[in-house]
């Protein structure tokens, strides 16, 4: 069968040169030298730029799939051993308190980043989206630029602050409260969520906000100004108009936000290194760090792909009720 | 040509430099690829410097190339367990930490990816030359696949000069029960700020290494010499039981220092006066806190009986060799110039305070040097003469797990403390430490789908 050669039968969107936007001089210049080329087959063209996405996609993501699926069923010991044992790893999963903690401890900072992370991040925005205030971008870039430092880095840093007696923190709390000079925050069972959740606030805050602040500048003023003439007050504003507005955006961060907490690991495992991220009593024990330790650290490389594939279908899950709360909510 | 290019300029652009880069690449890797005759990856920037000082005569006398790499220990434990697990290019030599073998001997025999070192160490008798609890961490199956580098024996370094001046006698601190009492004493708050401005002991709040460096000296441990999980004994939960008297009772003495820069600015403070210090911590001390030389000692740790031991064992470096390696011979011949060679033993001992596991270098004259860091003792020979004494420390593919839930058993205990107080204390220790031996024990059971095969 003779391919199509015909440039006139691609779409018009997936020549190099058909962008409408260049002028009447530009294109005619093209279709000159569109004409003096040798005639070629382009209905190829789509699926040699698509070859090396999709054999490198190929290579380093469906293969592995695949195999995370079939790893899940076999019990490994060392490199080059595995035997095949059915649902034993997911029921070995499912009746081991540590993943229970973990599944807990995940979901506490997962809520936490929800509701004291995205309302800070929220709120930062809203200050820095009003116009009163001076320095716009200079506040921008300080709250943002936690981001940018590793959590690696992040969690050594804070690490120290957490520091008992000495602790930029801990001396804080002192002077302001007369309290936390010796307090172990990252020792105590009771303290380490705590921590972790104030070391991801001072990362995090300032990301979210970036996205908010996008967000209220995209709300349509004149549908605020019109609220306000109708004696609409700046919360009932800010409530009934000006969220409702930016709810695309809330979804899409609330579910991000939910997502990234259920793959925390780096940030636990940098603060709590002297317990390789667990904390003591696995207070700050995560689903990932579960995974890394059965995996990687114990060599069960099974077990780690049942952790993996029970993970993915719990942040799917949240995922999908989220997506389908938002849809009922608007409407 | 960019203009007759049918599919535009960027593609044309990308595809000369995938093009070029396809081919460059190659030939660039093929002309860096001058592997040494053999790769050493060490964690310990100390070993490297201390290597390298030496090797030139080995170099010279094997006609070799021998390459020294540094890496941190995190880095260098998962790039090996990940670079066995793929199959991947492994060094031919590597410094590992006690408690990592189990990874790397897992599975049968055929799969591990490390050379059996058993039968000539034993033809050649090094068996009875090094410390023989020491085997202990690099044994699996009675099978040796690590030379050990160190003995690790524990002692008390502490600030001399406040020890005097609180008038503490370290000559009678032979037992805990008497360091306990003299702890009492000056674990005070000696300017009525209402903090405490002494402590006695450097205790990690969370156990971690503390826990179980106490627990060996006492002779207890996490595995057995057949590697059994053994944690679960009277003596175990006595130890916790102290443990958490020392560290948050109404009369305790202990203090978590932390590690790195806290610990140092502790130290300096004079805040805490005793820490345990194995001989590589005493070389740490000594290098990131010169301004302490002259205001230290060290004593052996206090016994838990009368005429008990005293010293402990605090972590280790065991070196393997891979399996993959194209010089196995050459291998063998440097691990023992490196790290059994007495000619070498005095200079590697200065640079790292790191008593010889081989008993022929405690000989050597550099051991009786006295330090005037630690107020002009032989330092070298007080641990010397403790390293007979250190005890045996197993190690299984579980030791990591283990050390987890022994943890967790002693926070949960203390957690109950914190709320009861001594109330039912010894019956929630007994239930925590047989709660985490099972929990052991069914994920040693895990594999037995496996040995079925095997």
């Amino acid at each position: 069968m003779q391919p199509a050669s015909s440039s006139a039968q691609v779409p018009e969107s997936l020549h190099p040169s058909g962008s409408s936007a260049a002028g009447p001089q530009g294109a005619a210049g093209r279709t000159k030298a569109r004409a003096a080329m040798p005639p070629v087959d382009r209905g190829w063209a789509p699926y040699l730029f698509l070859a090396p996405y999709v054999v490198l996609t190929a290579a380093f993501f469906l293969m592995p799939f695949f195999n995370a699926i079939a790893l899940a069923f076999y019990e490994t010991n060392g490199p080059r051993t595995r035997v095949f044992v059915g649902l034993a790893n997911f029921r070995f999963l499912f009746a081991d308190p540590m993943f229970y903690r973990a599944l807990e401890n995940t979901t506490i900072f997962a809520l936490a980043s929800v509701f004291l992370q995205l309302p800070l991040s929220l709120g930062l925005a809203v200050l820095l989206n009003s116009s009163e205030t001076r320095f716009k971008s200079f506040f921008r870039l300080i709250l943002f630029s936690p981001n940018l430092v590793g959590q690696i880095f992040v969690g050594i840093l804070f690490s120290v602050l957490f520091t008992p007696r000495y602790g930029l923190i801990n001396r804080s709390l002192q002077g302001l409260f007369h309290w936390g000079l010796e307090e172990r925050w990252l020792t105590n069972p009771a303290l380490v969520m705590p921590a972790l959740v104030l070391t991801s606030l001072w990362v995090w805050v300032g990301f979210n906000m970036v996205y908010f602040l996008a967000a209220l500048q995209s709300v349509d003023k004149t549908l605020e100004e019109a609220a306000r003439i109708d004696g609409a007050g700046a919360w009932s504003v800010f409530w009934h108009v000006t969220l409702p507005s930016m709810r695309h955006v809330v979804v899409f961060v609330v579910i991000t936000c939910i997502i990234g907490s259920y793959q925390l690991f780096e940030l636990p495992l940098a603060l709590l290194n002297t317990t390789d991220g667990f904390g003591p009593d696995n207070s700050g024990l995560t689903l990932i760090t579960y995974l890394y330790e059965m995996a990687f650290r114990s060599g069960d490389l099974g077990l780690g792909a049942a952790i993996g594939w029970v993970v993915t279908l719990i942040i799917f899950t949240i995922s999908m009720v989220q997506i389908r709360a938002s849809r009922i909510l608007e409407d | 040509m960019i203009e007759k290019f049918p599919y535009g300029r960027a593609p044309f652009w990308l595809l000369i430099v995938a093009a070029v880069s396809s081919i460059v690449r190659p030939i660039v890797a093929r002309s860096g690829s001058s592997r040494p005759d053999l790769l050493y990856v060490t964690f310990s920037h100390l070993h490297q410097e201390t290597y390298e000082k030496v090797v030139g005569e080995f170099e010279r006398r094997h006609d070799i190339h021998v390459q020294f790499q540094y890496s941190d220990w995190h880095v260098l434990q998962s790039r090996l367990e990940n670079a066995m697990l793929a199959g991947a290019d492994v060094p031919d030599m590597v410094e590992v930490f006690e408690g990592s073998l189990g990874f790397f001997t897992r599975g049968p025999a055929a799969d591990i990816g490390l050379l059996d070192l058993t039968d000539k160490i034993r033809s050649t008798g090094l068996d009875r030359r090094l410390v023989q609890s020491r085997f202990a961490s690099w044994s699996t199956g009675g099978r040796v696949y690590a030379f050990p580098h160190d003995v690790h024996p524990t002692m008390l370094a502490y600030r001399r000069d406040l020890v005097e001046r609180l008038g503490i006698d370290v000559k009678s601190l032979d037992t805990w029960d008497k360091f306990v009492e003299a702890g009492r004493r000056i674990t005070r708050d000696e300017n009525g700020d209402g903090i405490i401005d002494h402590y006695m002991l450097d205790l990690p709040g969370d156990g971690q290494w503390g826990l179980e460096t106490l627990m060996l000296q006492r002779g207890s441990q996490l595995f057995d010499a057949q590697g059994r999980v053994a944690f679960d004994t009277d003596v175990t939960a006595a130890t916790i039981r102290w443990y958490i008297e020392q560290t948050r009772g109404p009369a305790k003495i202990a203090y978590d220092a932390g590690m790195d820069q806290p610990l140092l600015k502790v130290m300096t403070d004079g805040l805490v006066l005793f820490y345990i210090t194995p001989d590589w911590r005493s070389g740490f001390f000594e290098h990131e806190l010169p301004g302490l030389k002259g205001k230290m000692a060290l004593m052996p740790l206090p016994a838990w009986e009368p005429g008990g031991r005293r010293t402990s064992v605090w972590g280790g470096t065991g070196l393997v060799i891979s399996r993959r390696t194209k010089h196995p011979d050459l291998a063998w011949d440097l691990a023992q110039f490196l790290y059994y060679n007495p000619k070498e033993g005095g200079e590697r001992f200065v640079g790292t305070k790191i008593v010889p596991v081989d008993r022929d270098e405690w000989g050597l004259p550099e051991l009786d040097a006295p330090d005037p860091y630690y107020s002009n003792q032989p330092i070298g020979r007080l641990y010397a003469d403790l390293a007979p004494r250190t005890p045996p420390h197993y190690v299984t593919a579980l030791t990591v797990v283990a050390q987890r839930k022994l943890n967790e058993a002693y926070s949960r205990s203390l957690q109950h403390y914190e709320r009861f107080g001594e109330e039912g204390l010894d019956r929630a220790i007994r239930e925590e430490l047989a709660r985490a031996a099972e929990y052991v024990r069914i994920r040693e059971e895990r594999n037995e789908a496996l040995a079925q095969v095997q």
